[in-house]
């Protein structure tokens, strides 16, 4: 199988800062690897190596792009002045146009973001694959995509037709920081970069009219001595009638 | 401006996607996948009509294809899913097919001068955006779910569509839950928690409050200190507790989400900016040493049929 694992796709929603009028402040956030690339990645190479296939790297935006080539990755390309967009549409036809632009592909792996949810499936829809989100893991048996999932109370195991784009939700922190000589390799590795015009997307959000802070009430916080302060959130507890 | 709108069902929990639907002035289809019984559910909440596909041992995103075409004949103007993994993989189909915007996260639509206002949760809901969008739109509903109102039952009509050829080869239960799922109480603790010896501390409190014990991720990952099945988050437990009390767990969205279904948040933390108190209901700013052992105090202090569930 050859295997796309899309990484670093999106910023981190812990780097931005929600000003006191609901603004939103990215402080020069670059794309991060999201929790879920990780596991996407483990996910690319179990498929791979159960084919006989190869794992090549494919990343958007300002982000490091060596984060996959220090991870085993053989090379990867870069749409380095792809934007940050709220439209996951919009991300996704940028990731499906560089994915047809790396020529036969077999599976696209991509991290389950909790943020951007639409993208690895508007990815599948722009590429007319079918496609399976939330998964723990995926593999290759006997030449045939298969993939892992846990759904009501059990543990699923589910066959694919390829072409298909598989979304990993990671189960646990699995990231392993590369060693110095992983390091040294990623700079050997080919990284290939890619514009938006030579893929021939010219992506687009919607007008934004900005932000506000939700309505809600926030927390009661009580705080001085620790006795007066249990007798509180007991007493609270107790009237909101769950004690 | 077209607000007619497809909302696509795939499983429980479309009560507070149907509620946004439903404020559309368009033609509401509810295009199920799914059993019966759930074709029938969303019926009787009121939507225009029901489409219904039934999927037997087949994963519903194998017709993702299909619903795509059909959405290119029904040109829906808005396509609306909650989060559920399959609901969104038939959501980006048909998205795609329609040349959608795909906005994740909306908490409302409305219609305002020929054009829809989207309004989304941004930075794990800490602020609402508001969009103006034209042309057709697909979003995922990431407002809180609320039980489906009853309306007029409309008629659930049977669909025949071509499926793609996913299988499901194998199925085993999960192992045995932990309790955390049905407790009525659930006392948590995270990193805030220096030793494994001091475990016993917050067993203690969940003991005198009659709750289950948990924890977060890194406590059941990284060091081992509690069974894995103990730990609440998004790939972990999603519970629905009356209470919930959150001892020195920083409160990140991935742990929260966990929690979303729970009626009252309580939380202590010695930093009084601590991201859980944006989402707890009560909080207690200080040393955990400090408070869990007065909290224990104070709770066996009260009446004992007080603790009677």
């Amino acid at each position: 199988m050859r295997v796309v694992v899309v990484y670093k796709w999106a910023r981190n929603p812990t780097d931005a800062l929600v000003r006191s009028d609901g603004s939103i402040d990215w402080r020069n956030a670059r794309m991060t690897a999201g929790e879920d690339d990780p596991a996407a990645l483990a996910a690319a190479f179990a498929i791979a190596a159960g084919s006989d296939g190869e794992v090549l790297g494919l990343t958007i935006g300002d982000g490091d792009a060596s984060w996959a080539l220090a991870r085993g990755v053989e090379q990867a390309w870069s749409v380095a002045d792809a934007p940050s967009l709220v439209d996951n549409a919009a991300t996704a036809a940028i990731l499906a146009a560089a994915v047809r632009h790396l020529g036969e592909v077999d599976v696209v792996v991509i991290g389950d973001s909790r943020q951007d949810a639409g993208v690895p499936v508007a990815l599948a829809g722009e590429l007319g694959w079918p496609a399976l989100v939330g998964l723990t893991s995926a593999t290759t048996v006997d030449g045939r995509l298969q993939a892992a999932r846990k759904v009501g109370g059990a543990a699923q195991t589910v066959l694919l037709p390829t072409p298909a784009v598989v979304g990993i939700a990671a189960e646990a922190d699995v990231d392993r920081a590369p060693g110095m000589k992983e390091l040294l390799a990623a700079r050997k590795r080919p990284l290939t970069r890619l514009s938006l015009a030579e893929l021939g997307v010219a992506p687009d959000d919607p007008e934004s009219l900005g932000c506000a802070k939700p309505d809600s009430t926030p927390a009661r916080v009580f705080a001085g001595e620790p006795a007066e302060t249990a007798a509180q959130l007991v007493a609270a507890l107790r009237s909101e009638g769950v004690l | 401006m077209n607000t007619d709108c497809w909302l696509l069902v795939t499983a429980d929990g479309w009560g507070g996607a149907f509620r946004i639907a439903r404020a559309l002035p368009g033609r509401l289809t509810a295009v199920v996948i799914g059993p019966r019984l759930l074709a029938e559910q969303v019926a009787a909440a009121g939507p225009d009509e029901v489409r219904w596909t039934d999927p037997g041992p087949v994963p519903a995103e194998a017709w993702g294809a299909a619903l795509a075409g059909a959405a290119a004949d029904a040109q829906p103007g808005v396509v609306l899913s909650t989060t559920d993994p399959a609901a969104r993989v038939l959501l980006g189909a048909v998205a795609g097919r329609l040349h959608a915007r795909l906005v994740p996260a909306a908490v409302a639509i409305a219609v305002q001068d020929d054009r829809l206002l989207v309004r989304r949760a941004a930075v794990g809901g800490e602020t609402i955006e508001t969009l103006r969008c034209t042309g057709p739109v697909a979003v995922t509903y990431g407002g809180d779910d609320v039980a489906a109102a009853s309306g007029a039952a409309a008629p659930v009509t049977p669909v025949e569509l071509a499926a793609a050829p996913l299988a499901v080869i194998a199925s085993e239960p999960l192992a045995v839950a932990s309790g955390l799922e049905d407790a009525d109480r659930v006392v948590s603790f995270g990193r805030g928690v220096r030793a494994k010896d001091d475990v016993s501390l917050v067993q203690g409190l969940a003991d005198a409050l009659g709750a289950e014990l948990a924890c977060s991720m890194p406590i059941a990952d990284d060091l081992g200190w509690l069974d894995k099945s103990r730990y609440v988050g998004r790939s972990g437990n999603h519970i629905s507790p009356a209470l919930y009390l959150a001892v020195g767990i920083g409160g990140a969205p991935q742990h929260m989400e966990g929690v979303r279904g729970a009626r009252v948040v309580a939380a202590v933390n010695n930093d009084p900016e601590a991201r859980i108190f944006r989402t707890a209901d009560y909080g207690i700013v200080g040393d955990l040493y400090d408070v869990v052992p007065e909290l224990t105090k104070a709770v066996r202090n009260l009446p004992s049929k007080e603790l009677e569930q």
